[in-house]
């Protein structure tokens, strides 16, 4: 078969032209679940090149948080991978806080890593299922969802809201749990596992989905690690990376956890890595739920948590930390940090240079999805359309992410 | 501490006896082990760093503006050892004239859309790149937004009806 370069598929000679066609598959198809598209060359129903565009949706992030107060910026991370944004805004908030110096009791860890496990579960469950959607089994993808609309009630109990949270602040959260979402976690905690039976049940052992996904898009470890894959795209790979592990965040070496791993980094096993990893966010939340201490739900970082409204109103201390927080005339020393966390979808790292103004001098989000998305052409050249769907949606690609 | 301190001593002296002074400076008390190097020796030193000292992954890549220096424009690198689970930062800097790097997407794929991201926001021309043309922005766009001579719009401005954007 003739292979063609992908960065040159529209210079095609007149000879080729003949062979091979031109598919857009995107910007807006529903099979995409997002807006980028690709543009693939086609040999009959064989993919032999494919070119990505993206930036659709890029919203200036980096620019934009130039100018906002460092508290401010946890709303832009919401709007990164959107599935799971707890994960963001608590990855910013740990960011802020390496900068600062500050450190957060044991409570607000394990409260912490609460709501990021629920946010893992709940990217994960709407990944897995879209795989099961984009290979035509769409009853999973209802039972999950379920669940899904579950987390984020929970979420609503915590801060108010679903998708964009905004949850929790600089120096740990800005109320505690309240019993209501404690018993909340319990009740979807209780019913998830039954869930995820019946959805394995669905998929896991079925032929037909098997026959679908093993083999299809699959890279080796070594190119894996080459195009900079993290979160569970690398692990399906074979390699054991979590920050979790390797860069303990936020009292997670206090747990007991399984980082499970593939083989084959083909759809199949991406699969399979979230599948298990819900088993063990599962267990996690259960445990750091259990064990959860007693101790105050914030640190005391002034400048960056706003006092409760009464005290603003009454006494003098807190009214001129919230007119401080408020105006952006906040203390930050003056160095540059790196700080990552285990999103859903890989390692989100932030890059946050501080020159002690009001707000970063630059800051860069390492987005996994739009590190590993690139190399998509490589994982689906001879596969064929329907492949690449599955491909796609097995990477976990959010647009969000992507564009920044 | 004293381990970590001995270590980056060990790197420090293995990379001088190799790059000379084209490591302009090093700093051991950031997040990470920090240097700065000459423009010019970046590929090699990445190369060097990862086949000989198991920085085997690009974490991120990014540019950087400061525009009281007199090489204004900055790249940064982050690699990690994962074998030994070390991190270090690599930073070069070039000139608004002569903004040429040495591309790295032979070394590492992923580099790839990073470089093209870091064209695109800081105008930093990737020398032997495959395909450096914009990522995010639109392909006519004529300037680099994230210099710092562009500033964002003055959110005190007060010439925009509301009414016209729906709101």
């Amino acid at each position: 078969m003739k292979t063609i370069n992908s960065e040159h598929h529209l210079d095609l000679t007149k000879e080729d032209e003949k062979v091979f066609s031109t598919l857009n598959l995107g910007p807006t198809h529903p099979a995409t679940h997002g807006i980028f598209q690709n543009i693939l060359t086609m040999n009959g129903e064989t993919i032999v090149g494919a070119e990505q565009t993206i930036g659709y949706i890029h919203r200036a992030f980096e620019k934009i948080a130039e100018r906002r107060p460092y508290y401010q910026i946890t709303t832009l991370t919401d709007r990164l991978n959107y599935c799971s944004s707890p994960i963001n805004n608590i990855g910013w908030h740990l960011a802020v806080e390496k900068l600062l110096g500050v450190e957060t009791n044991k409570r607000i860890d394990y409260m912490r890593i609460i709501v990021m496990e629920l946010a893992r579960i709940a990217d994960h469950l709407i990944c897995n299922s879209v795989i099961g959607v984009d290979s035509g089994a769409l009853t999973g993808f209802v039972y999950v969802f379920e669940e899904r609309e579950k987390i984020y009630e929970i979420y609503e109990e915590l801060c108010g809201a679903r998708l964009t949270t905004n949850l929790g602040r600089v120096g740990g959260f800005d109320r505690d749990f309240s019993a209501v979402a404690i018993q909340k976690i319990r009740d979807v905690m209780k019913d998830l596992p039954k869930v995820l039976h019946e959805f394995e049940k669905l998929l896991m052992r079925n032929r037909i989905f098997m026959d679908r996904t093993i083999n299809v898009g699959a890279i080796s470890a070594e190119r894996a690690l080459n195009y900079g894959f993290t979160g569970p795209n690398l692990r399906a790979a074979g390699v054991d990376y979590d920050v979790r592990i390797q860069e303990p965040y936020s009292s997670y070496n206090d747990f007991d956890f399984v980082v499970p791993i593939g083989q084959n980094g083909d759809t199949y096993d991406r699969y399979c890595v979230r599948q298990t990893e819900l088993w063990e966010s599962i267990k996690l939340v259960n445990n750091a739920l259990e064990n959860l201490p007693e101790g105050k739900f914030n640190a005391e970082v002034p400048a960056f948590f706003m006092p409760p409204k009464e005290e603003v109103y009454s006494k003098m201390e807190p009214l001129i930390s919230h007119f401080k927080m408020v105006m952006g005339e906040i203390d930050v020393p003056e160095k540059e940090i790196y700080k990552a966390v285990e999103g859903a979808n890989g390692e989100l790292g932030f890059y946050v240079v501080a020159d002690g103004g009001r707000s970063p001098y630059r800051l860069h989000f390492r987005r996994p999805g739009f590190i590993y998305y690139q190399a998509f052409p490589e994982m689906i050249t001879g596969a064929a359309l329907s492949d690449a769907i599955l491909t796609m949606s097995s990477m976990n690609v959010i647009a969000g992410e992507l564009d920044a | 501490m004293i381990n970590k301190q001995m270590e980056y001593n060990t790197l420090l002296q293995k990379l001088k006896d190799k790059f000379g002074d084209s490591i302009l400076s090093a700093d051991d008390a950031a997040d990470f082990f920090t240097l700065v190097v000459a423009s010019d020796i970046i590929k090699q030193l990445i190369s060097f760093l990862k086949d000989e000292q198991n920085f085997i992954f690009l974490t991120d890549l990014c540019g950087i503006h400061y525009p009281e220096q007199e090489k204004e424009l900055g790249v940064i690198y982050h690699l990690h050892n994962l074998v030994e689970n070390k991190r270090i930062r690599l930073k070069t800097f070039v000139t608004k004239g002569n903004p040429q790097v040495d591309s790295i997407v032979s070394i590492f794929s992923g580099a790839n859309w990073m470089e093209r991201e870091t064209f695109d926001f800081y105008g930093i021309d990737f020398v032997g790149h495959p395909n450096l043309k914009r990522i995010l922005n639109v392909d006519f766009m004529d300037y680099h937004p994230m210099r710092k001579e562009y500033p964002l719009e003055d959110a005190t401005r007060s010439d925009k009806d509301d009414r016209f954007f729906g709101r």
